[in-house]
């Protein structure tokens, strides 16, 4: 599974809003371009960034399988005719492309998620997007990754109850109502004592804000991350 | 200090607080028991505001709640039931700086604070561990010093022992011991009355939305006759 | 104590309680990637029930927090929790074959608690009579399938016949089911608003 993992890498070093900023640029100037030029040009920068995070290509690429199996039909099935020739090459050429450089900005993004924790994104967050938004977004974000174990075990206890009970034998559509009643129930349970609890203990619109600083190697990485995004209007 | 006067509460017109007026002192350890429904979580929500009551006010250190909300649950920490549901963050010390940094205290004073709370729950040092690694007892003990980090003058806990197991249960209570003998004033809720001699200055006891017994251990364990509170027979002062 | 408290803003006790809603259901749709899916007899597709929370944040959190609460699973996800499908995770995924999709849950819990506000004064969906549930539920389902073939045609090209034939088709028994669910969740009326 694609996720953060402790590390000495460049990438980890990092400031999260610079890293940002490049998978930002890299999305905008990929969408822009299909060329086969292009993509040799956006093949070696997604080398560097995925070097620079130490990051695996076999793992990574395992854990957007379902990403993979979607970019290899789409050029078979781009090229698919109902009538002779039966197969148009340009079109599946022409949809492969496309499909690569998806592949490559998945690729840039798995950098970013393997070289930075929750708490720097969330500080990213707070300190980019102004005012409530970013405030609710920050924390919002922090409680997801809270609340995402426990309600797993929710979920996980739910199934095992109805399946416990043979809940297994009735109709699919009861099966998914079940559960989905069950989760949102308890969910929001949950939700309930949490606000108490965040209430009881302040909640604020403009608490201390988690520290973060730019570095000196942030600043040629926040200038690549413009180069890219001007790239994509060329 | 705490301090409820003649206040009144209902919910859609059904009174679940009538009338009540009690007060806990700095570094007093009041337990507070009664049966399901006479009333106990409703009379510590009043404490720092989590609720309005219909009738009546609440003060905390001479200042009434409604007044100035930011004082009064900086100064009344409240841990509530079922801890997992409590925390804020994934990871024990960013769980335990929430309060103050919401209370918008620079970064250094947050670190002294989160290292001191922990510390006072026998956490020290776990800042970086996640919460789900821990087990209930130390998941309770944490949710308590997320409280203290807003350095409080009164702790309020609603049932705090739900899910723990012995051993669990008697490290919490000597924590909370140990705290209202250094000057924390301490309202805990509970059915179980195992230990209320040793622990306890006092005890209040509500029913049907009154307070029925308030006086120390050894009278009160007399008058929780009829009130449905069960006491363990071993217990006597 | 030092500190100076004036300069505290609370964040209002009618928002904290929408607002933990919004994140811990963002956090159930998270956690509907883990814990398996309902697989359909006779068939190779199985239910994940994460598009059942979508119709839920909408008919329960209303349009702005139900919309908040999707946006707030795509930022987890975009910054590396491992919440979409299979547990993928990044902000790539938000711009990749599958973004369309993504994007759409936001809009179509929108349009849900949108309507729900529109037909109910207290905001029940349980006010909402079965057929205009249904019409709604389905509108939103339209509107996650055009988005999502839209972009999935686009951004690898594909004409928009075969864009239907890839990123909408397979998906409609299914689909079909997941609002017959919802259908029956709003009926019992269970959860309370």
């Amino acid at each position: 599974m694609l996720t953060y993992e402790p590390d000495e890498s460049l990438a980890h070093r990092l400031d999260p809003r610079a890293k940002l900023a490049v998978q930002i640029g890299f999305a905008a100037t990929a969408l822009a371009h299909t060329t086969p030029r292009a993509l040799i040009a956006f093949s070696v920068l997604t080398a560097v960034a995925m070097a620079t995070a130490r990051l695996s290509l076999r793992r990574t690429l395992v854990s957007y399988r379902l990403a993979l199996v979607v970019l290899a039909l789409a050029p078979l099935l781009a090229g698919v005719t109902v009538g002779p020739p039966w197969f148009d090459r340009l079109a599946a050429v022409a949809s492969g492309l496309a499909s690569y450089r998806v592949l490559l900005i998945l690729l840039v993004s798995a950098a970013y998620v393997r070289s930075t924790p929750v708490r720097h994104s969330r500080a990213a967050i707070q300190r980019t997007i102004p005012g409530k938004p970013g405030q609710l977004l920050g924390v919002g974000v922090a409680l997801v990754f809270r609340f995402l174990p426990v309600l797993r075990g929710d979920l996980r206890t739910i199934r095992e109850a109805m399946a416990a009970r043979l809940g297994t034998e009735r109709s699919v559509v009861d099966r998914a109502s079940t559960v989905g009643m069950l989760g949102v129930t308890r969910a929001f349970d949950r939700a309930d004592r949490l606000s108490l609890a965040l209430r009881a203990r302040c909640f604020a619109w403009n608490p201390t804000l988690p520290a973060l600083a730019f570095s000196r190697v942030d600043y040629p990485v926040l200038g690549l991350a413009v180069v890219l995004a001007v790239s994509a209007f060329y | 200090m705490i301090e409820f006067r003649s206040v009144s509460h209902a919910f859609d017109d059904v009174p679940v607080l009538e009338d009540v007026s009690l007060s806990i002192d700095a570094g007093e350890f009041v337990l507070l028991a009664g049966a399901n429904g006479s009333g106990k979580t409703t009379l510590l929500r009043h404490s720092n505001g989590l609720l309005e009551p219909d009738a009546g006010e609440v003060l905390v250190d001479g200042t009434p709640v409604a007044e100035d909300l930011i004082a009064a649950r900086s100064s009344v920490g409240m841990v509530f039931q079922h801890p997992r549901d409590q925390f804020v963050a994934a990871t024990v010390g960013a769980d335990v700086a929430f309060g103050p940094e919401n209370l918008g205290l620079d970064r250094a004073e947050i670190d002294r604070r989160v290292a001191a709370a922990l510390e006072a729950v026998n956490m020290a040092g776990h800042e970086d561990e996640r919460i789900d690694a821990l087990s209930g007892g130390e998941q309770s003990r944490v949710a308590i010093a997320g409280a203290l980090a807003m350095e409080p003058t009164h702790l309020v806990l609603d049932e705090p022992f739900t899910g723990l197991d012995e051993p669990a249960r008697r490290s919490v209570l000597e924590r909370l011991a140990s705290l209202s003998a250094d000057g924390t004033g301490v309202l805990l809720a509970t059915h179980d009355l195992r230990d209320v001699c040793e622990l306890a200055d006092r005890v209040i006891a509500m029913h049907d939305g009154r307070v029925a017994v308030d006086g120390p251990p050894a009278d009160a364990l007399d008058e929780l006759d009829g009130l449905e509170v069960r006491v363990p027979d071993t217990t006597r002062c | 104590m030092a500190t100076d408290q004036h300069s505290v803003e609370l964040v209002d006790d009618d928002v904290v309680k929408p607002f933990a809603r919004a994140a811990v259901l963002a956090a159930l749709m998270a956690a509907t990637v883990f814990v398996g899916s309902i697989p359909i007899p006779f068939s190779p597709i199985s239910i994940s029930l994460g598009v059942i929370v979508v119709y839920l944040a909408g008919l329960y959190l209303g349009p702005y927090w139900g919309a908040f609460s999707l946006l707030l699973y795509l930022t987890a996800g975009a910054v590396g929790l491992p919440v979409f499908a299979e547990r993928a995770a990044g902000l790539g995924v938000l711009v990749g074959d599958s973004a369309g999709y993504l994007w759409s849950y936001p809009i179509a819990a929108l349009l849900i608690g949108a309507v729900v506000h529109w037909r109910s004064e207290t905001g029940d969906p349980a006010d909402l009579s079965r057929p205009a549930l249904v019409v709604t539920l389905l509108t939103a389902l339209t509107v996650i399938y055009l988005l999502g073939a839209a972009w999935l045609g686009y951004v690898l090209e594909l004409s928009t016949v075969k864009a239907l034939e890839l990123g909408v088709v397979p998906f409609i028994p299914g689909d079909l089911i997941k609002i017959a669910a919802v259908v029956a969740i709003v009926e019992a009326g269970r959860i309370t608003t």
